[in-house]
């Protein structure tokens, strides 16, 4: 039903959504009341009725005990979020041959956590909660935040592709109505990534990666102590 | 390892003392299992479901109570997990029917990432990290109730925050998670254990109150939350003046609620409002006729909410009966049925509830209830199978009979109509009526192609009538045209003649002139 990848190509545009099986949000919370500070990732459903926005955040709010003024702000957040999310959805986004490379950095209480990788971003089947299980299992991190975090990073950064290919969607439209034949500038912004992989799996060169490219891709997990938590906490703070 | 939980309920259940020992060999190995799988379910037994065991107090009698945990004074274990024994079904591998029933969207298929294989995830990994806690700060003097907040548990799930908020609460609710049973403190001071556990409770469910699912079952025991209904405690009389907690009527069936405080409640609702026969009888009019639609019995049974209808009425003993179609049960069989439930009730207030039919004003019928409640009790079910078989097959025959008989007539029609009706058998009357239907719709047809063909040989007719008037002027003009010939022939024989004459006339002239 979809067409094929190699036809959906530059000129095909697709409507815009999350390239994962499932059509989640990801939502970044950093609210700072009075010196308090709540810092937050998660992943939201974008079908689910926004009443569910003002109770999670009575829910996070008493679990957390943090004075009342965080309910709002922090529904104001999601909220705001949601709704820029839903402004990309109704348009139509370019995805081409693109497989993007996605870098993970973070640190989730005392795990540092370190990789890059590729992911396809015409597979609207890709789901980053299993990669991160699977990531989680495979490297035996223990710590089960760790998880949710690495699937919120994959899904941040998927979604910033995805709103970038939209905005390149429209100037390639804005394009097209002013002059023709321009077509091929814009594109191949972001299609820059793809180029890449044309070159790397091109006839010449081989689908393995080349030797020195090995410690590139390798995923890296550290465990770090009490002091060096505290020390990035305040060089982050 | 479904077993377990259906039959985690036999192996708990023994004569007062061993259970101390069973609890403390499984955790051993369970602690052991528990920690290096963090995130994937537990394949292996889980730990302790100790559901309520035979407790000496009265709770476990009544069917529609949450029975709650053992009242029973015990030392605090660490390692045995409490589970409500209305939370019996839960088990790692497997999904419950109430848990479909409850969260139905992980399970219509609507969402692609709301599937019953996340369903499991999210509750599993959601349990597991409530059971991780326990083991790691087990309940103390300090902290009587660890809990575990929602959004510890999110923050360790990968998946979308409002389905898990969904399933945390639902397992809240059910007490799968922030549960503990309730005498780990105290025991001795039932008053006051109630007392904590009432507010223990209140909390909860207070906590629940956004994410509470409503569920209309009355007999499925659930926590609902129970706003302040100082309004409501009135009408239906529930006074739990010695708590100081303001529970409304609803929780005394379905709260976790002690035994003697729910017979205290129970005593006192029955005194303030007492159901008369009249209403009693007016009650199961009303569910005959309406079946499930609760605001019209209430309306029927005058001055009773529905809620009250409906607890009546399942503590009727033979509420189950009319729960099926209303329609299909003649009286007879009505009274069979509804004495052959009475007989197994060895209630001392049967009488009580044999009144409604000796009330019915046919006589007939209350014979039959005397004479049913003297026959024993396989007698008196056996004869009214057997009656409800022979009168099924009776109308099956009678109602075929009258079909063959009749022959697309009119009248005949309308009395197998009445007929079939007046037996009061569904299914017969559905037969009769599509036979009708069927030949309404023969006749239709012939009638229609009747139709067609009129038309067409009216058509036809038409045609003909034309085309003999076509030959008709043909002929017409035949014979002008034969008539026209026949001028022509004679004109031509009159010059003829002429010329003749003229020829004569000319050659005598000619003659003349030369003579």
């Amino acid at each position: 039903m979809k067409p094929h990848p190699a036809w959906s190509s530059l000129r095909n545009p697709v409507k815009f959504r999350i390239p994962t099986a499932d059509n989640l949000v990801p939502i970044r919370l950093d609210i700072d009341i009075d010196g308090q500070r709540f810092r937050d990732t998660f992943t939201w459903n974008p079908s689910d009725p926004d009443s569910d926005v003002i109770l999670f955040a009575k829910r996070t709010v008493k679990d957390l005990k943090l004075p009342p003024a965080f309910v709002t702000q922090i529904a104001q957040s999601i909220q705001s979020q949601l709704t820029e999310f839903r402004s990309f959805e109704g348009q139509d986004m370019y995805t081409g041959e693109k497989i993007v490379p996605i870098k993970l950095d973070l640190r989730v209480n005392h795990t540092l956590i370190k990789d890059q990788f590729l992911w396809d971003l015409n597979n609207f089947e890709s789901d980053p909660e299993e990669f991160a299980r699977i990531f989680c299992e495979d490297l035996g991190v223990e710590d089960p935040e760790v998880g949710p975090a690495i699937a919120f990073a994959i899904r941040e950064q998927l979604c910033e592709i995805a709103i970038q290919s939209v905005a390149s969607a429209k100037e390639t439209r804005i394009n097209k109505k002013g002059r023709r034949g321009a077509e091929h500038l814009p594109l191949s912004k972001p299609g820059g990534s793809a180029l890449d992989t044309l070159k790397l799996f091109g006839n010449k060169s081989s689908v393995i990666r080349k030797r020195r490219e090995w410690d590139l891709y390798e995923p890296i997990v550290d465990m770090l102590s009490n002091e060096e938590v505290d020390a990035l906490e305040a060089r982050e703070a | 390892m479904a077993t377990s939980s259906g039959g985690g309920a036999t192996p708990l259940k023994p004569p007062a003392q061993p259970p101390k020992s069973i609890p403390e060999l499984t955790p051993t190995s369970q602690n052991q299992k528990l920690q290096p799988l963090e995130l994937s379910p537990n394949p292996i037994t889980p730990p302790n479901l100790t559901s309520a065991p035979p407790i000496p107090t009265a709770d476990s009698k009544q069917p529609t109570t949450p029975a709650t945990v053992n009242s029973r004074p015990r030392e605090p274990d660490f390692d045995v997990i409490h589970v409500p024994s209305y939370s019996r079904w839960f088990s790692w591998n497997d999904i419950h029917e109430c848990e479909v029933r409850i969260l139905p969207e992980f399970f219509d298929g609507k969402s692609p990432s709301k599937t019953p294989k996340v369903y499991k995830y999210y509750r599993n990994a959601i349990v597991k990290r409530f059971r991780d806690s326990i083991i790691e700060n087990p309940p103390s003097k300090e902290n009587p109730m660890p809990k575990i907040t929602f959004t510890e548990a999110r923050k360790s799930i990968i998946g979308d925050v409002g389905s898990v908020r969904k399933v945390f609460d639902f397992l809240e609710a059910w007490g799968l998670v922030n549960y503990f049973g309730s005498p780990l403190t105290k025991a001795q001071l039932k008053w006051e254990d109630k007392e904590s556990k009432n507010v223990s409770a209140a909390s909860q469910q207070n906590s629940d109150n956004g994410g509470a699912n409503s569920v209309g079952d009355a007999s499925v025991p659930k926590k609902k939350f129970c706003s302040s209904c100082n309004s409501l405690c009135t009408i239906a009389c529930f006074s739990n003046i010695k708590k100081d907690t303001t529970f409304c009527a609803r929780c005394y069936v379905r709260a976790g609620v002690n035994s003697a405080d729910f017979k205290r409640v129970e005593i006192s609702e029955e005194v303030k409002t007492d159901w008369t026969e009249k209403e009693t009888l007016h009650l199961l009019e009303a569910v005959m006729h309406y079946g499930d639609d609760w605001k019209k019995v209430s309306e029927h049974v005058v001055g009773r909410s529905e809620k009250e209808c409906v607890d009546r009425f399942i503590k009727l003993p033979f509420g189950e009966q009319f729960t099926g179609p209303p329609d299909s049960i003649e009286p007879e069989e009505n009274v069979h049925k509804a004495m052959d439930r009475f007989d197994i009730e060895s209630n001392p207030s049967k009488k009580m509830r044999l009144t409604p039919f000796d009330d019915a004003s046919n006589p007939i019928l209350a014979q039959a209830a005397f004479l049913s409640t003297l026959a024993g009790v396989e007698v008196a079910e056996t004869a009214a199978s057997a009656a409800v078989k022979a009168l099924t097959e009776v109308n099956i025959e009678t109602s075929k009979e009258i079909l063959e008989s009749s022959a697309g007539d009119a009248r005949d029609h309308d009395s197998v109509t009445t007929n079939g009706k007046s037996n009061t058998n569904l299914l017969e009357g559905a037969y009769l009526e599509a036979k009708l239907q069927l030949e309404k719709e023969e006749q239709d047809l012939e009638r229609t192609i009747s139709d067609i063909a009129e038309v067409q040989a009216k058509n036809i007719h038409d045609k003909i009538v034309r085309f003999e008037e076509l030959e008709l002027q043909m002929e017409r003009e035949w014979q002008q045209l034969r008539q026209m010939q026949n001028l022509l022939f004679a004109d031509q024989l009159t010059l003829l003649f002429h010329k003749k004459d003229g020829n004569e006339s000319m050659e005598q002239k000619v003659k003349t002139e030369l003579s």
